[in-house]
């Protein structure tokens, strides 16, 4: 199950988790001591109790000064019998026990002692078992009762821990106070301002993922697979694949940046790249507008490498244009690649395209450089040496999907533990 | 990546070794830029102890070469390692950013 609170509501009920957390512990503390107090006077008087109910009406004979200073209160007696109930009052008529025992009677559990008008015994009082006793006064005997252990904790000691727990719940109330009207707006402003640069993260994502081909169409003369592996702060990896009239275009790229910008970036070559060869642009013309593109926005300082290319089925001809992008591998070998600048650096920088004839049963592997520096956990990288021999081995008969998949599990394999440290993608081409 | 500044005969080498990956590049442009502030400098970046050098910093490296001719300087890449050379090379900058 899962919650969806606001700020507001994900406080309150911390507020009142912590405030009954709190009232909790302080109260059982409370009861805890008292007890243990209550427990260490039982042991020691044990003996004396019962002399002290034999000694309560010889002392109340003689008028002295109540000796113990028990508190007075009267006892209703249920039934004269070891059973006894009794409900606590003062001699002021003030309910001396705790609120919620107000004309509550309190059982006695079992008498210690008893004297001709007196009794000394063992009763429940807030739920821990006290010394009660009770004595007569001469005018109305069995009217009251002195309260041994109850009058014990609130004494002296009772009002430390009275004062104890105000002071426990007067912090809490400040802190609750403060948490409400100072933390409360705080968080809910920080959380709103993540929220947006989140959204804002998530839209330049969306829109990476737009840029580039999801459905790759399977077709008789040729099979194409990409992959994109795009890292979770908004990279700049892109590519573009399928069939374009009679040939088969693609095109995989880098932008160098990271974050929204890099993405829009990204998103608007794409535009450019999938609008201009509807048009039948030629490659090397594409490039410059790309790269005029990035040009025109020097602020972001962005380049984009960028290697585009046509396949013809039919003449088994590639039309290939590179700006600064890494090294395609053709069956296991290195393309020829004249080094042209990177996209996006030199306004009025003219590309031109190079040529090869390829064979049936080519395949081409192509990268971003997140694929050649992805990095081992001691660091070292996987490097072109390590991609050409990996190539090499593939299967002949291998799908363009598998050898993607493969080559992705051979780098998280080579990383180990250390993490990605860019954009990965991996566009497999095979010619039928 | 560290980087040691020396000025001689009204040539400035910056000397960079180790590393110019994604994370230490912003550290390199702060430690470099008041240096490329500067009217009419004449730069040399020494990459003779560079191992390694991201996209990133190569964009880095091109807007301070615009900012310094910008200021009437120039800005050079001297004794690049040959793996930070294939890079150079492959992203087409070695004619505009490397010294003869």
């Amino acid at each position: 199950m899962k919650l969806n609170l606001t700020i507001r509501q994900g406080i309150l009920l911390l507020l009142i988790v912590f405030g009954l957390i709190i009232g909790g512990v302080t109260f059982f503390t409370v009861r805890y001591f008292w007890a243990l107090d209550v427990e260490k006077e039982y042991l020691d008087d044990r003996d004396d109790l019962v002399i002290l109910a034999s000694q309560i009406e010889t002392s109340l004979d003689r008028g002295d000064e109540d000796p113990f200073r028990f508190v007075e209160a009267t006892a209703l007696i249920q039934a004269k019998d070891e059973n006894f109930s009794y409900l606590l009052r003062d001699s002021t008529g003030i309910v001396v026990s705790p609120p919620f025992m107000a004309g509550k009677e309190i059982p006695i559990k079992h008498f210690e002692a008893r004297s001709k008008d007196g009794l000394a015994g063992m009763a429940k009082v807030w739920g821990y078992d006290c010394f009660v006793i009770f004595y007569p006064l001469s005018h109305h005997p069995y009217e009251l009762v002195a309260v041994y252990g109850y009058d014990y904790v609130f004494g002296d000691e009772a009002e430390t821990l009275r004062i104890f727990t105000f002071q426990i719940l007067a912090i809490f109330l400040v802190v609750a106070l403060l948490t409400w009207f100072w933390l409360a707006p705080v968080l809910e402003s920080s959380f709103a301002r993540r929220q947006r640069a989140e959204d804002e993260l998530r839209v330049a994502h969306e829109l990476q993922l737009k840029a580039v081909t999801h459905d790759f169409v399977e077709d008789p003369q040729f099979d194409i697979h990409a992959e994109l592996r795009a890292m979770k702060d908004v990279g700049g990896d892109i590519y573009l694949g399928g069939r374009m009239g009679n040939k088969l275009f693609f095109a995989i790229g880098d932008v160098s940046d990271k974050g929204t910008a890099a993405a829009f970036m990204m998103f608007m070559i794409s535009s450019v790249i999938r609008s201009r060869i509807q048009g039948g642009t030629p490659l090397d013309e594409m490039m410059g507008e790309v790269s005029q593109l990035i040009c025109d926005n020097p602020d972001y300082e962005m380049f984009c490498t960028l290697f585009m290319g046509f396949f013809n089925p039919e003449t088994l001809e590639m039309e290939y244009c590179n700006a600064g992008h890494t090294r395609t591998l053709v069956d296991g070998e290195f393309l020829d690649q004249d080094p042209q600048l990177i996209a996006g650096i030199a306004p009025g920088y003219v590309y031109h395209t190079q040529k090869v004839r390829l064979r049936h049963g080519t395949r081409l592997l192509l990268y971003t450089d997140g694929v050649t520096e992805a990095r081992s956990e001691d660091r070292s990288f996987f490097g072109e040496a390590r991609l050409q021999e990996w190539m090499k081995q593939r299967p002949a008969e291998a799908s363009c999907k598998e050898d993607c998949d493969a080559l992705l599990e051979e780098l998280t394999s080579f990383r180990g533990k250390a993490k990605q440290n860019d954009d990965i993608a991996i566009m497999c081409i095979k010619i039928k | 990546m560290k980087t040691t500044i020396t000025e001689k005969e009204g040539i400035i080498t910056i000397a960079v070794s180790g590393e110019l990956d994604t994370d230490t590049t912003l550290a390199f442009r702060n430690e470099v830029e008041p240096v490329m502030q500067r009217k009419n400098v004449n730069v040399e970046l020494d990459f003779s102890e560079l191992e390694y050098i991201s996209s990133k910093a190569l964009r880095v490296l091109i807007s301070l070469q615009q900012q310094v001719i910008a200021g009437g300087g120039t800005l050079k890449v001297t004794n690049v390692q040959p793996a930070v050379q294939e890079v150079f090379d492959m992203t087409g900058l070695t004619a505009s950013l490397i010294k003869d």
